[in-house]
C-alpha cells in the first residue's frame, strides 16, 4: 500500500532543496582582511572586509574562494578568513538559530574578550602589555613579503611547491 | 575499529547533550520547569561538550595576548627594529604557505634578549625567537625551519590543546546563552578565574613542561611541509638539530632543550619525511647571503 508522503518531511526537502540553491554566505571571522583581484596574498586589494562581514561564495581555487560583497564589489579571500556555514545535523530540527548559536560570529566578543583581559590587568598590574602592543605594530606589507620573496627565488620565484 | 566505536560514542554522547537540551526546552514549554532552570540546563548541556576548537578567533587572540605578556615578563625583547623586521618578513613568507594563514590579527615575531635556545609561540599568532637560537643558525634555511615549526604550533592550535577542560566548562558556562557583549561584575570575576587558569595552563607548557611529543613531531612534520611549499630547503631543520645533539654547554639544560624531545629523536623523525618526498627545494646562496647581513648584529 502507497503511504502519502508526510507534510513536514515534504517540507524539510524543500527547504534542503532552496537552500542548496541559494549562494552560501560566509562571514569575515579575523579583525580585518583584504579582498583581493586574484588568489595570491600579495595580489592587489580590492577592498578591506572586517570581522563580522557577510560576503558570498561565488567559487573556491585552491585555498581561496572567489566572493561578491552586499556591495557587488568581486574579489578573493582566503578561506582560513571566512566561516564557511557547516551543516549541523544535531542543530538542524531547531532551525538555523541554533545552528548560529554555536559559531564565531554567534560568540563575537563574548567570553574571553577585551573586557576580560582588562580585569585580568587589573589584578596583575607587574604584567606589562607594552612589547604586545608593540608587536603588533610590526606589520610587514604584503608586497614587501612578494619583493623578499622574489630576491629570495622562493615560492613561485623559485623553488616553491 | 576503534576509531569507528569512539566517534560512534561522541556521536551518541552529542546527540545526548542535544537530546537533554530540547527535553529541558519541552519541560520549559509545558510549565514543569521554571524559565531560569531551562536556562541553566541548556548552559550546563553546552558547558559539558566544551573543546579547545569552540574557542573562536578571537578568543585565541585574547588568550595569546595575555601569555605573550607572561612571556615577555620572563624574557626581555630585543628592541632591534632592523632584525625585527627581517624575521617578520621572513615568518609572514612562510606563513602564506601555511594551513593557517589568516588569523584573528595576524602573525607576528619578535626576537627575545637572551642567550638561551629557545622559541616560543602563544596562542594567536605571538611568535618568540631568541637570540641564541638566532645565533646557532648558518642560513635563512635553518632560521625559516625553526619559524615554521612554530607557525605549525599556532596552525594546529597546540597552545589551546593544553588548555584543562575544566577551566573552559567554566568560561562556556558563564558564555552561555547570554546576549550581552558585556558582562556584569559577577560574569567578569567567574571569567577572569577561567582566563588566569587558561593562561597558567597554556605558559606552564610553553615555558617550562613542555608540549606532548607527539605535537613537537607534528610541529616539525609542518615545518618540512611549509618549508617544501615556500621554496626553503628542509634541511634546515637537521643542520639545526644537528647543532643541538651531543651538546653540552651551558644553554642545554634550558629552553628548547628542556621543553622539546631529545634532538636525535626528532632528526631521525623528521630524515624519514624528508627521504619520503619525490624532490625538495634546495638552498640559495642569495638567501644565506641577506641572512648573514641581517643578523650581523647578533655576531
Amino acid at each position: 500500500m502507497k503511504r502519502p508522503i508526510p507534510l513536514t518531511m515534504t517540507v524539510s526537502l524543500l527547504i534542503l532543496i532552496v537552500s542548496l540553491l541559494v549562494a552560501e554566505t560566509l562571514t569575515v571571522k579575523v579583525q580585518s582582511t583584504s579582498l583581493r583581484n586574484t588568489p595570491k596574498f600579495y595580489a592587489p586589494a580590492v577592498q578591506s572586509l572586517s570581522a563580522g562581514e557577510k560576503v558570498e561564495k561565488i567559487s573556491a581555487q585552491g585555498g581561496w574562494i572567489q566572493v561578491r560583497t552586499s556591495g557587488g564589489v568581486v574579489g578573493w579571500v582566503h578561506s582560513s578568513a571566512v566561516e564557511v556555514p557547516k551543516f549541523d545535523l544535531l542543530a538542524s530540527n531547531k532551525g538555523l538559530k541554533t545552528q548560529a548559536s554555536a559559531s564565531e560570529v554567534a560568540l563575537a566578543g563574548k567570553g574571553f574578550n577585551k573586557q576580560v583581559e582588562e580585569s585580568y590587568r587589573a589584578k596583575h598590574k607587574d604584567v606589562s602589555f607594552a612589547w604586545v602592543d608593540r608587536m603588533l605594530q610590526i606589520k610587514i606589507a604584503a608586497a614587501l613579503v612578494e619583493e623578499f620573496m622574489k630576491k629570495g627565488k622562493l615560492g613561485e620565484f623559485g623553488g616553491g611547491q | 575499529m576503534a576509531l569507528v566505536s569512539a566517534g560512534f560514542t561522541a556521536v551518541l554522547f552529542l546527540a545526548s547533550c542535544a537530546a537533554v537540551q530540547s527535553g529541558a526546552d519541552i519541560l520549559a514549554g509545558t510549565g514543569q520547569i521554571s524559565e531560569s532552570d531551562r536556562q541553566s540546563i541548556a548552559k550546563t548541556s553546552q558547558a559539558v561538550s566544551a573543546t579547545f576548537s569552540q574557542i573562536t578567533e578571537e578568543q585565541e587572540y585574547y588568550i595569546g595576548r595575555s601569555v605573550a605578556a607572561l612571556i615577555l615578563a620572563q624574557y626581555p625583547a630585543y628592541d632591534n627594529a632592523a632584525l625585527n623586521t627581517y624575521i617578520n618578513t621572513l615568518g609572514q613568507a612562510i606563513v602564506y604557505s601555511s594551513d593557517r594563514p589568516e588569523i584573528y590579527a595576524g602573525y607576528h615575531f619578535l626576537v627575545l634578549d637572551t642567550e638561551e635556545v629557545n622559541a616560543l609561540s602563544a596562542p594567536g599568532g605571538f611568535i618568540f625567537i631568541s637570540k641564541g637560537l638566532i645565533r646557532r643558525c648558518k642560513n635563512e634555511e635553518m632560521l625559516a625551519s625553526i619559524l615554521a615549526h612554530e607557525v605549525g604550533h599556532v596552525c594546529s592550535k597546540h597552545g589551546l590543546q593544553a588548555i584543562k577542560k575544566s577551566r573552559l566548562v567554566d568560561a562556556f558556562r558563564v558564555i552561555g546563552t547570554e546576549a550581552a557583549r558585556r558582562y556584569g561584575s559577577e560574569e567578569v570575576a567567574q571569567l577572569t578565574t577561567a582566563f588566569e587558569g587558561a593562561l597558567g595552563d597554556v605558559f606552564e607548557t610553553l615555558v617550562v613542561r613542555g608540549y606532548d611529543r607527539k605535537y613537537e613531531h607534528e610541529a616539525d612534520d609542518l615545518a618540512v611541509k611549509f618549508d617544501v611549499a615556500v621554496g626553503y630547503a628542509p634541511k634546515g631543520l637537521t643542520d639545526f638539530l644537528q647543532t643541538m645533539i651531543g651538546d653540552s654547554t651551558t644553554a642545554s639544560g634550558k629552553g628548547w632543550f628542556k621543553t622539546h624531545p631529545s634532538a636525535e629523536q626528532r632528526m631521525d623523525k623528521v630524515k624519514s619525511r624528508i627521504a619520503a618526498l619525490s624532490s625538495v627545494p634546495a638552498e640559495a646562496s642569495v638567501r644565506t647571503k641577506r641572512f648573514e647581513q641581517s643578523v650581523t648584529a647578533l655576531k
